[in-house]
């Protein structure tokens, strides 16, 4: 398995920008996800990986080897990358078995015929498909055709296995348990993935590393959990789920004796304490980001917890796993997502409370 | 189950005691009265266009003696056919259709590669132009060939004596290369508009994992692109032979003088070109042709059951052209030698040879504006202009009127006779234009004297509307398939009768596929020559028979004159069509 280098990698098309100075290094064995809405620059950013469009600018190394670079004019061809790649549509190749399928990248290697039954099958038996070997390919259903498609991509060991929103022609149950398989399977083989998505909880669930791109440019790289409890920017932040983002300005700032900064902020009609990643001057301008779910509603006064608005509740809604909450508070209306055992009234007064640890602050 | 459910709609409006209304709207509302009304008139007017031409021909074939007349019945016709020479015949006509297939296709794959899949430049610009020698009529090109290669005076083997020295011709278009030559020029267009949207459809990531695979770009075009393509490029190769076996023009202008008979000039042959004409004959010789004709249809199902693969997945990508580089330039003059050679040199020609006094010789003195004079003081020509513009327009409509009413029937009722109008409608696609001519002849001469078709322009209305009703039926019925019923049951929910539901949502989201259908009958009654030539009498010729009058009159510089203004017309109509039909829709 090889690491993938992406240095100052940009594509235009004519005068407009798909990817602006993309720069990222993918380890050995590491499973990393570009994640971003569509027409961000992610699965550009993926296909010139995989050689299938030329990038404009910059130059890309797969393992020791430079594959791309543009200034010099250096290209090196989609099929002698030595890449796996799964596609969007799976491109199972309809007048073929799927024996025939996964075969097919050796054969091009011309292998001996004992060597790609062995593989082929072993392949198939990976994915789980090992008894649908001489189906013809298109009686498979979407889910077969994945498993297919993934065991075609990795049957010739490729260096690092590129995949384009395999998931995202599934069913909503399917593709969770498609996107778990997929995982472990990773992690057994140790492959280098490179994974694109424009759905985050597949994103956070799959990743060693979520990459989150706007624009054709990278906001942030990070764990998954880092991105989503501590983004470095508004836009980061309003991009994993629907957060309560309240503007604020700095009291005080000081350090909380581990990496991050302890702020304490102020806001139209509420006050409290929460983390930062950098030092902030007094008097800045400032977004704090509190998740729903960490929101807790409490009976009105009762003040439990680092920072607490009071208001009224304006909407309930049941929605089965937890009950979303609609609290009017003089800064604005926060979202709550409290137990779905709970029950509140609309229109009664009520204090909403988050302990420090869930309140995240970032420049505007 | 019980009886009463099983009780037709009918027998319980009947007994309804509520029902108001006078019996003329209950009938209709019930539907069952004016709708088997409706069918009964629908299958007897394409009985009469299809069924009995038919079994007309099969009458023929057993009658002794020409239409209308006392004759006695025997095999008589079926044995004159089979005869050594007419095995040669037949041998000519399957090879010189499958000599014509073979390139054709090779080269429309390459044109339609070409334009679908490369970043050839001016693509769009270039794939008009590839595909207006569809709509040329054949004569006139077939003409325009004849001098373009004659072998003593044509302008090639001219300018090849000139340039070279040589004695001998270049080339002489009176051969089996020539048939085969002009034969070609309409099948590569045809072949092209056929596959042009499969190429184009085909899902770019089917290719693209063949080269992440490690395939290269030949190594995935030979075993992923072209086996893909295989179900559409069986279909278009059975077309077009079938095709190339229904064609009349090329071997009628290049084989017949070099002595090379398929049989469609054989059978005009034996009509009009003998002391007496051998009718049986013919109409045996027609019959057999159906026969053939039957068998390849057939085998085309064979071959085509199951075989077709969903490649387009409808999620929007961005069609992968492949990048050429300088290589481009070449594809692209390739796609404009093709327009020049089909298109540009037979209308050089024809305007050369409108302007000099004799075809032949082009000298400054011999310049002239006197064969404009001749053809336009021609009351002939002007009455050809009259007939084939009237035919056109009528033909036309009626012909999408009737294939409307079949698809919306066979596509979007459940109504009983549904299958047998469409199995009607489709009869005439096994029927090349001469053997539905012969088989109109027929069955005009058949019909009791109070109506006299016969010789008249009407004959050849019935005999277009005939033949272009498959393809109407065809065009229609894709265009009924692509609406939803619910827009149709929507309209009916909310209020709107039966009428006005066809007239404000039927008719109004199916008219752009009314109108290509339309400009395709039209160009398609413009060029019909075989069954013209058979039904045609004085007063009734369309433009394509006066052409061949005057090239047999050996007057080929009014011919030039009269195809130039053809030429325009078809190159106008589609420029027409191109700009305010593609404008308003996406197919054609």
């Amino acid at each position: 398995m090889a690491s993938v280098t992406l240095e100052n990698v940009s594509r235009m098309y004519g005068a407009v920008t798909a990817v602006d100075n993309v720069n990222l290094k993918i380890k050995s064995g590491e499973f990393v996800t570009l994640l971003g809405p569509s027409g961000c620059g992610k699965t550009t950013t993926l296909r010139m990986v995989a050689g299938l469009e030329k990038n404009t600018g910059g130059r890309i190394s797969i393992g020791d080897n430079v594959v791309s670079d543009a200034d010099k004019g250096y290209f090196v061809p989609s099929e002698r990358r030595r890449l796996g790649m799964v596609f969007q549509s799976y491109a199972i190749w309809p007048h073929m078995t799927v024996f025939d399928n996964v075969a097919y990248p050796l054969r091009i290697r011309r292998r001996p015929d004992t060597e790609i039954r062995d593989r082929v099958m072993n392949a198939l038996r990976l994915v789980e498909m090992d008894q649908y070997a001489e189906r013809p390919s298109p009686a498979l259903s979407g889910g077969q055709q994945q498993r297919v498609a993934i065991a075609r991509a990795l049957v010739f060991e490729p260096e690092v296995l590129l995949l384009d929103e395999p998931l995202s022609n599934l069913d909503a149950r399917l593709r969770t348990q498609m996107g778990d398989d997929f995982r472990a399977l990773q992690q057994r083989l140790k492959i280098t993935a490179l994974y694109v998505t424009h759905d985050q909880a597949e994103a956070m669930a799959l990743s060693d590393r979520v990459v989150v791109m706007h624009g054709g440019r990278i906001l942030q790289v990070g764990a998954p959990e880092e991105i989503y409890r501590r983004p470095e920017n508004r836009q980061v932040a309003a991009f994993f789920g629907t957060p309560n983002l309240l503007n604020a300005t700095v009291k005080d700032c000081r350090p909380n004796g581990g990496q991050y900064y302890k702020l304490s902020v102020e806001g139209q009609g509420w006050a409290g304490d929460c983390h930062a990643a950098t030092e902030m001057p007094k008097g800045a301008d400032v977004t704090v980001m509190v998740r729903p779910e960490n929101l807790h509603v409490r009976n009105a006064g009762e003040v439990n917890g680092d920072l607490s608005w009071s208001g009224e509740v304006s909407q309930a809604i049941f929605r089965g796993s937890h009950r979303s909450i609609m609290v009017k508070t003089p800064a604005q209306t926060l979202h709550v997502e409290a137990s779905s055992l709970s029950h509140v009234d609309i229109g009664r007064p009520v204090t909403v409370a988050a302990p420090v640890e869930a309140a995240w602050a970032v420049r505007n | 189950m019980t009886i009463i459910h099983n009780r037709p709609l009918d027998d319980i409006a009947e007994t309804a005691p509520t029902l108001g209304g006078n019996a003329f709207t209950r009938a209709f509302s019930g539907g069952s009265l004016w709708r088997l009304i409706g069918m009964l008139v629908l299958i007897l007017l394409l009985g009469f266009l299809t069924i009995y031409p038919l079994a007309m021909l099969l009458y023929g074939s057993l009658h002794s003696t020409p239409p209308g007349m006392a004759g006695e019945f025997n095999l008589n016709g079926y044995r004159s056919i089979m005869t050594t020479q007419n095995l040669i015949v037949l041998a000519n006509t399957v090879g010189i259709s499958l000599a014509k297939t073979i390139p054709s296709l090779t080269i429309a794959v390459f044109l339609a590669w070409i334009v679908a899949r490369t970043d050839t430049p001016f693509r769009g610009a270039l794939e008009v132009l590839i595909t207006l020698p569809f709509f040329i009529p054949p004569i006139l090109t077939a003409m325009a060939w004849g001098m373009l290669a004659n072998p003593q005076v044509g302008v090639i083997n001219m300018v090849w004596r000139w340039a070279t020295g040589a004695t001998d011709p270049l080339v002489n278009i009176y051969s089996y290369g020539g048939v085969i030559w002009h034969m070609c020029q309409y099948s590569i267009p045809f072949l092209f508009l056929f596959m042009v949207d499969a190429f184009r459809a085909m899902d770019p990531s089917l290719e693209e994992s063949s080269r992440m695979c490690g395939a290269s770009r030949w190594t995935t075009f030979r075993k992923i692109t072209l086996l893909l393509m295989l179900p559409v490029l069986t279909s278009s190769f059975m077309l077009s032979f079938i095709k190339g076996i229904e064609t009349f023009e090329s071997a009628l202008f290049f084989g017949l003088p070099a002595g090379i008979k398929v049989i469609t000039t054989d059978i005009y042959e034996s009509i009009n070109h003998r002391a007496t004409p051998d009718y049986q004959y013919a109409t045996s010789l027609s019959f057999a042709i159906m026969g053939l004709m039957f068998l390849l249809v057939i085998w085309q199902w064979w071959m085509l059951r199951g075989k077709s693969f969903q490649t387009v997945t409808g999620k929007g990508f961005r069609p992968s052209v492949m990048e050429l580089g300088p290589w481009r330039w070449v594809t692209f003059a390739i796609c404009l030698m093709f327009f020049f050679i089909t298109v540009v040199l037979p209308i050089g020609q024809l305007m050369l040879g409108s302007f000099f006094r004799f075809f032949g010789f082009y000298t400054y003195d011999m310049l002239t504006l006197e064969h404009y004079r001749a053809v336009f003081a021609n009351s002939e020509f002007w009455r050809a202009v009259r007939n084939t513009m009237m035919l056109g327009l009528l033909g036309a409509t009626a012909t999408m009127a009737l294939g409307a009413i079949v698809a919306y029937i066979s596509v979007r009722t459940r109504w009983r006779g549904r299958s047998l109008i469409d199995g009607m409608a489709w009869l005439p696609w096994m029927m090349p234009g001469m053997v539905l001519g012969v088989g109109f002849l027929w069955a005009f001469a058949m019909l009791p004297g109070p109506i006299p078709i016969y010789g008249t322009v009407w004959a050849l209305l019935l005999a277009y509307i005939a033949l272009g009703t498959p393809v109407s039926v065809r065009v229609m019925t894709g265009a009924y398939h692509q609406l939803s019923y619910d827009l149709e049951e929507c309209s009916r929910v909310h209020g709107a009768s039966w009428f006005q539901t066809m007239w404000r949502i039927m008719v109004a989201l199916a008219w752009p596929a009314f109108a290509v259908g339309w400009v395709l009958t039209f160009f398609g009654i413009m060029r019909e020559l075989s069954a013209s030539i058979l039904l045609y009498s004085v007063g009734s010729e369309t433009l394509a028979v006066v052409l061949m009058k005057l090239w047999a009159n050996g007057n080929a510089e009014q011919v030039s004159v009269i195809g130039l203004m053809m030429m325009l017309l078809v190159i106008v109509f589609r420029w027409v069509q191109l700009s305010f039909i593609k404008s308003r829709i996406s197919k054609l």
